[in-house]
C-alpha cells in the first residue's frame, strides 16, 4: 500500500487515540484562553469530560471488529486492546472526577491534572495496542514520564515531591534496562516486530534461546516496574503515599492495566510453543505471581494509612491477575480482563471513600473510620461492600473475578497456584476487616456529621456499590463481553 | 407447590425488603414483622413435611427447582430436597423462629439486627437445598457476611476478636473448598453436569491421579482432604474447633444458638451431601481417621467443657463433644450409623439450643454467666427454689443434651452406637466415657448453680415469662416427643440415607 492511504487508513482505527490526544491539546489552549476568566473554566471541565466520553464511544464501536494491523504492523486493535482501553477510559473518568472534587489537586493547580491524565490515557492506550518492541517502549515512556508529575501534584508537601522523585528514579533505571533488553533481542533476532519475532524464536537452537533467556528478563522488568510485581515493587507504597488519592487512585488502575496488557500479549504471542523459552517465563511468571500476592498481603496487614493499605493490597491483586497470563489461553485473557473491570470498580470507589476522609481530616490513618457507618450509612455500606468484594467473598464481583482467574488456571493444572491463591485471599481478608471492623464495631470519635459528599458523588459510590453486587449475581453479560473472540497470538 | 422451595428460601430475603421500608424507630413494628416472616417461613417448611414422600430415596423430583444462571460454566439454580435435608430444613425454619422471639430485648441497632438475621436465614436454607456446587458454595461464603456483624456488632466484650476469628477460619476452610470444586468441574468434563452434586456423586474420581509437585496423586484422596478441611472446620472437628468457644461466648444469645443449633451442621451435611457421596473411595479410606478424630471430639471436647467456669463456653464445649458422636456415626458408614448421625444432628440442634436459650434467659436477669467466679465464689446458687420454671426447663434440656432414656439425645446416640460397634469397637467403648464424661460435667455444673445456698443476687431475679415460657415450649415438646417416638424423623431420612449407606458400601 502507499504511505498516503496506508496512513489514511491506520487513521480511522485509530479515532479514540485521536480523539484523546486532541482533547489533551484542546484543554492546553483552552487554559490558555480562559486563564483570567474564571467563569468560564467549567467549559474546562466540560470539554475534557467531553474528550473522555466521545473516546470511549468510539471504543465501543470499535469493540467487534476484526484485528487490524495498522502503521506497518506497528499497533494492533483488536478486541482485547480495545477492552484493556475501555476500561482504562472510564477509570480515568472517574479518576479525573475525584480529582475535580479533591482539595488536594484543586487548590494547588487547575487543568494539569487533566492534561497529565490524558496524556497518560494515551500512553496506557499505546501500551495495550503495541505491536513491535519501539511502540510498546513509547507507551511504557509515554505513560512514565507523565506519572512523575502527577505524582508530584501536591507540590507543597515534601512527601508529594519525594513520591515524584522517586517514581522518576525507579522509572528511569527500569525503562533503562528494559532498554538494555530490547536492545539485545534486537541484536540476536534482528527484528522489533512482534510476529517476526516470534516466528525467528521458533528457529532458533539450544544455545542462542540461552543466550536470548537474560534479554528477556531484562525486558522483564520495566514492565514488571509499570505494574509493580514483587521484585520491583518497591517503589509502589511510598509513591502512592505521597501522591494524592485521586492519582492513588489513577496509578493503581491505568498504568498497571496497560503493562499487564503489554505482558498479557507479549507472554500470549512470544512464548506459545513449547521451549525452553516458554518454560522459563511461564516459570519466572508463576514464581513472581506467588510472591507478589504473598508480600502484597502480607505488608498490607500492619498498615497504618489506609492508602498504603490500599497500595500493598493493588500490588496483591496484581498478583491474582498475573495469574490469568500464565494460562497462555482465551479464558485466560478473558479472566483477566473480566478482572480488570471488578478491579477497576473495586478499587475506584476504595478510594473515592478514603479521599472524602481524607480531605477532611487531612490523613487517612485507619481510625478515621471509626465508626462510619453511624455518622454517613452509605458510605460505609459501599465500603463494606468494597472491601468484601476485594477479599473474594461471593455474591460480589471481586469473588467471580478470582473465581475465573483460579478456574483458568486450574483448568491448566496449575494446582498449587490455586492453592496459594486462595490461601491468599483468606490473608487479604484479615486486613480488608480491619477496615470494615472499625467502620461498624467501633464508635464514632464524634458525631458530628461533616461530609459533604454532594449528590454526584453519593449517586456515583451507590451505582459502583450496586454495580459490585449486581455484576457479582449476574455476570454472564460482562463475563461474554469480556470473551476474547480473536487470540491475541497472530497467525504465522 | 413446585415452587415451595424457593418461597421457603426467598421469603427471609423479601423479609428483609420489608424491614428496609419500616422506619427504624418503630423497633416493635420491626420485630412482629420479622416474626411473622420466620413464622409463614416455618409455616411452609411445615408444609414442605407434609408434602413429602418418605418413600423415594434421593431427591424429590416434585419439589425440585432448577434453571440456569450461567451457561457458560453449567452453573445451574438448583434446588432440591430428600430426607437428609429435610430435617435440617425443619430445625432451621423452627429455630429462627424461636430465636426472634428470643431476640426481643436487643435494642441496640434493632432494624440491622433483624435485617442480618434474616438474611442468615436465607442463606441458611440456600446451603441445604443447594444441588448445585457452585450455588453451595456462594450461600455457604454469603452465610458468613451477616455472622460476622451478628457477632461482631451485637455479642459480648471480645466481640471483634470472636468475629474476626470465626470469619477467618471459614473462610480459609470453604476456600479450599473452592479449589476442589473449581477441580471437580474440570476434571468432570465441563459439561452440564459439572457443577451438579448428585451426578458428580457415586465414585467417579477415585482412579484419576493429579501432578502435584512432579508426582502422581490420587485425584479424589487430595480433594477429599481439601473438602474434609473446609467442613471439618465448620463442624468443628478437633484440630479445627479452636473458633467455636469464642464464637459462641461472644455471640448474642439468639446467634448462640443458630450457630450451635444450625451452622454446625452445615458441616456433617457438607459430609453427607458432597465428600462422602463424591469420594466414597477416599471417605472408605480415611475413614479410621475420620472415626479416631470424632472420638478425640467426644472425649476432648467433654473434658473441657467440665474445665469450664463460663456456661456458654461449657455448652460450646459440649457441642464440639457432641458433634464428635455425628462424627463416629458417618465415619462408621453403616444403616444405624448414619441415620444416628442425621438424627444427633437434628437432636443436638434442638437440646443444646435448648441450653443456650436458657443461658440467655438467665444472663438478661444476671448479667454475667459465671458458674464460679475467677476469684473461686459462686457465680450463682440455690436457682431451684428461687425459679421453678426455669428450672424444670433447664432439668429437661441438659437431660436431653445428656442423652438420658427417654429424651431425645438417647435414641440418636443409641443409634450412633449400635451402629459403629462392628467397625470401631474399641473407640466405641472409649466413646461410651465420653457420655459419661458429659453427664458428669452437667450434674456438676447443675449442682454448682441450682442446689446449694441462695445467694443473694439470685433473689432478685424473676422467673421466666410467658414470651421466654413461649419459645421454649416448642423446644421441650420436640425434645420429649422425638425421645419417645422418634419415627417421624427416622421415616422421613431412612430411604435417603439408605441409598447414601448402600452407595459407600459397594467401595468398602
Amino acid at each position: 500500500m502507499e504511505l498516503g492511504s496506508n496512513y489514511l487508513y491506520s487513521i480511522t482505527y485509530y479515532v479514540p487515540e485521536c480523539i484523546a490526544i486532541i482533547a489533551m491539546a484542546g484543554i492546553l489552549f483552552l487554559e490558555i484562553a480562559y486563564k483570567k476568566d474564571e467563569s468560564k473554566r467549567i467549559l474546562l471541565k466540560i470539554f475534557t469530560v467531553l474528550g473522555f466520553i466521545f473516546t470511549l464511544a468510539a471504543l465501543f464501536c470499535l469493540v467487534d471488529l476484526p484485528t487490524k494491523k495498522i502503521f506497518y504492523n506497528a499497533i494492533v486493535i483488536d478486541r482485547f486492546s480495545t477492552l484493556v482501553k475501555i476500561v482504562a477510559v472510564i477509570a480515568t473518568l472517574i479518576c479525573y472526577y475525584f480529582g475535580l472534587l479533591s482539595r488536594d489537586i484543586y487548590t494547588y493547580l487547575k487543568s494539569e491534572f487533566g492534561i497529565l491524565i490524558m496524556g497518560v490515557l494515551v500512553g496506557t492506550m499505546l501500551l495495550a495496542s503495541a505491536n513491535n518492541m519501539l511502540t510498546l517502549y513509547l507507551g511504557i515512556e509515554m505513560l512514565s514520564i507523565l506519572c512523575y508529575p502527577l505524582a508530584a501534584l501536591k507540590r507543597s508537601d515534601e512527601k508529594s515531591a519525594e513520591a515524584g522523585l522517586k517514581y522518576a528514579l525507579y522509572g528511569g533505571l527500569s525503562a533503562g534496562v528494559m532498554l538494555f533488553g530490547i536492545s539485545f533481542i534486537f541484536g540476536i533476532l534482528g527484528t522489533i516486530q512482534f510476529d517476526e519475532i516470534a516466528v525467528r524464536i521458533a528457529s532458533l537452537d539450544v544455545t542462542q534461546k540461552m543466550i536470548l533467556l537474560p534479554s528477556f528478563l531484562f525486558f522483564f522488568v520495566g514492565l514488571g516496574y509499570k505494574i509493580s510485581c514483587v521484585p520491583f515493587h518497591m517503589w509502589a507504597p511510598d509513591v502512592y503515599e505521597g501522591s494524592p488519592i485521586p492519582v492513588t487512585a489513577f496509578f493503581s488502575i491505568v498504568p498497571k492495566i496497560g503493562g499487564m496488557a503489554a505482558i498479557v500479549r507479549v507472554t500470549a504471542i512470544f512464548f506459545t510453543t513449547e521451549n525452553l523459552l516458554q518454560y522459563t517465563w511461564v516459570g519466572a511468571l508463576s514464581i513472581i505471581a506467588a510472591l507478589t500476592m504473598t508480600v502484597g498481603n502480607v505488608s498490607a496487614l500492619g498498615q497504618r494509612s489506609v492508602k498504603r493499605m490500599l497500595a500493598y493490597s493493588s500490588i496483591a491483586q496484581i498478583g491474582n491477575i498475573l495469574l490469568g497470563a500464565l494460562v497462555l489461553e482465551t479464558v485466560g485473557y478473558q479472566a483477566i480482563i473480566f478482572y480488570f473491570f471488578g478491579y477497576m470498580v473495586m478499587t475506584l470507589l476504595a478510594f473515592g471513600i478514603t479521599a472524602v476522609l481524607s480531605d477532611q481530616y487531612g490523613n487517612d490513618y485507619f481510625d478515621r473510620f471509626n465508626g462510619l457507618v453511624y455518622r454517613n450509612p452509605l458510605m460505609a455500606i459501599a465500603l463494606i461492600v468494597t472491601m468484601l468484594s476485594l477479599a473474594g467473598m461471593p455474591p460480589f464481583i471481586g469473588f467471580i473475578a478470582k473465581f475465573n482467574i483460579i478456574a483458568a488456571i486450574i483448568q491448566k493444572g496449575f494446582y498449587v497456584l490455586a492453592v496459594i491463591a486462595v490461601l491468599n485471599s483468606v490473608v487479604s481478608l484479615y486486613y480488608y476487616m480491619r477496615l470494615v471492623r472499625l467502620v461498624v464495631f467501633k464508635m464514632p470519635d464524634s458525631t458530628e456529621k461533616l461530609f459533604n459528599l454532594g449528590i454526584g458523588r453519593q449517586v456515583l459510590f451507590a451505582i459502583m456499590g450496586l454495580l459490585i453486587l449486581i455484576t457479582g449475581i449476574f455476570w454472564e453479560e460482562l463475563y461474554t463481553f469480556a470473551h476474547i473472540t480473536n487470540q491475541i497470538k497472530l497467525a504465522h | 407447590m413446585q415452587h415451595l422451595l424457593d418461597w421457603i428460601l426467598w421469603t427471609p430475603a423479601l423479609g428483609i425488603l420489608g424491614i428496609l421500608l419500616i422506619p427504624g424507630k418503630s423497633h416493635n413494628v420491626i420485630r412482629f414483622w420479622s416474626l411473622f416472616v420466620t413464622a409463614v417461613t416455618f409455616l411452609m417448611t411445615i408444609l414442605l413435611y407434609c408434602q413429602f414422600d418418605p418413600s423415594i430415596p434421593g431427591m424429590q423430583e416434585y419439589f425440585s427447582v432448577k434453571f440456569p444462571w450461567i451457561e457458560q460454566f453449567h452453573i445451574y439454580y438448583s434446588l432440591g430436597v430428600d430426607g437428609i435435608s429435610l430435617p435440617m430444613i425443619l430445625l432451621t425454619g423452627l429455630l429462627f423462629f424461636l430465636c426472634i422471639l428470643s431476640s426481643w430485648t436487643i435494642t441496640k441497632s434493632v432494624k440491622s439486627y433483624f435485617a442480618l438475621f434474616l438474611m442468615l436465614e436465607a442463606s441458611v436454607f440456600g446451603v441445604f437445598m443447594a444441588l448445585d456446587f457452585f450455588l453451595f458454595y456462594v450461600f455457604w461464603e454469603v452465610m458468613l457476611i451477616p455472622m460476622f456483624f451478628l457477632i461482631g456488632i451485637w455479642g459480648g466484650e471480645n466481640r471483634e476478636y470472636a468475629a474476626v476469628k470465626f470469619f477467618l477460619y471459614t473462610f480459609a476452610g470453604s476456600v479450599l473448598m473452592l479449589v476442589g470444586l473449581i477441580a471437580l468441574y474440570f476434571v468432570s468434563g465441563e459439561n452440564a453436569d459439572s457443577f451438579n452434586i448428585l451426578a458428580l456423586q457415586g465414585g467417579k474420581f477415585g482412579a484419576m491421579t493429579i501432578k502435584l509437585f512432579g508426582a502422581d496423586w490420587n485425584f479424589g484422596k487430595i480433594v477429599f482432604i481439601g473438602m474434609f478441611i473446609g467442613f471439618a472446620i465448620k463442624v468443628p472437628i478437633f484440630p479445627f474447633h479452636t473458633w467455636l468457644p469464642h464464637a459462641h461466648v461472644q455471640a448474642p444469645t439468639a446467634v448462640s444458638v443458630i450457630l450451635a443449633g444450625v451452622l454446625l451442621k452445615m458441616g456433617t451435611y457438607g459430609f453427607l451431601r458432597i465428600a462422602f457421596p463424591i469420594f466414597p473411595e477416599a471417605a472408605v479410606y480415611f475413614s479410621q481417621g475420620i472415626a479416631w478424630l470424632g472420638l478425640i471430639n467426644v472425649i476432648y471436647g467433654a473434658l473441657c467443657a467440665m474445665a469450664q467456669n463460663d456456661m456458654k463456653k461449657l455448652i460450646a464445649y459440649s457441642s464440639v463433644s457432641h458433634m464428635g458422636f455425628v462424627m463416629l456415626g458417618l465415619a462408621a458408614m453403616t444403616t444405624q450409623g448414619v441415620n444416628g448421625a442425621v438424627l444427633q444432628m437434628f437432636n443436638h440442634g434442638t437440646s443444646t439450643s435448648m441450653m443456650f436459650l436458657m443461658v440467655g434467659v438467665l444472663y438478661e436477669r444476671s448479667h454475667h454467666r459465671w458458674i464460679v467466679r475467677p476469684d473461686g465464689t459462686k457465680g450463682f446458687g440455690g436457682l431451684y427454689t428461687q425459679l421453678p420454671i426455669y428450672s424444670i426447663v433447664f432439668i429437661i434440656s441438659m437431660f436431653a443434651s445428656m442423652g438420658l432414656p427417654g429424651l431425645s439425645g438417647f435414641i440418636s446416640e443409641a443409634l450412633i452406637f449400635l451402629g459403629i460397634y462392628k467397625t470401631f469397637t474399641t473407640i466405641t467403648v472409649l466413646a461410651l466415657v465420653g457420655l459419661l464424661i458429659g453427664a458428669a460435667y452437667l450434674l456438676w455444673m447443675f449442682k454448682r448453680m441450682f442446689f446449694g445456698d441462695v445467694n443473694p443476687a439470685v433473689v432478685e431475679y424473676h422467673d421466666m415469662n410467658a414470651r421466654e415460657i413461649f419459645y421454649m415450649a416448642p423446644l421441650c415438646v420436640a425434645v420429649v416427643l422425638f425421645g419417645v417416638y422418634p419415627s417421624p424423623l427416622l421415616n422421613m431420612m431412612k430411604a435417603s440415607v439408605g441409598s447414601l449407606v448402600s452407595l459407600m458400601a459397594k467401595f468398602q
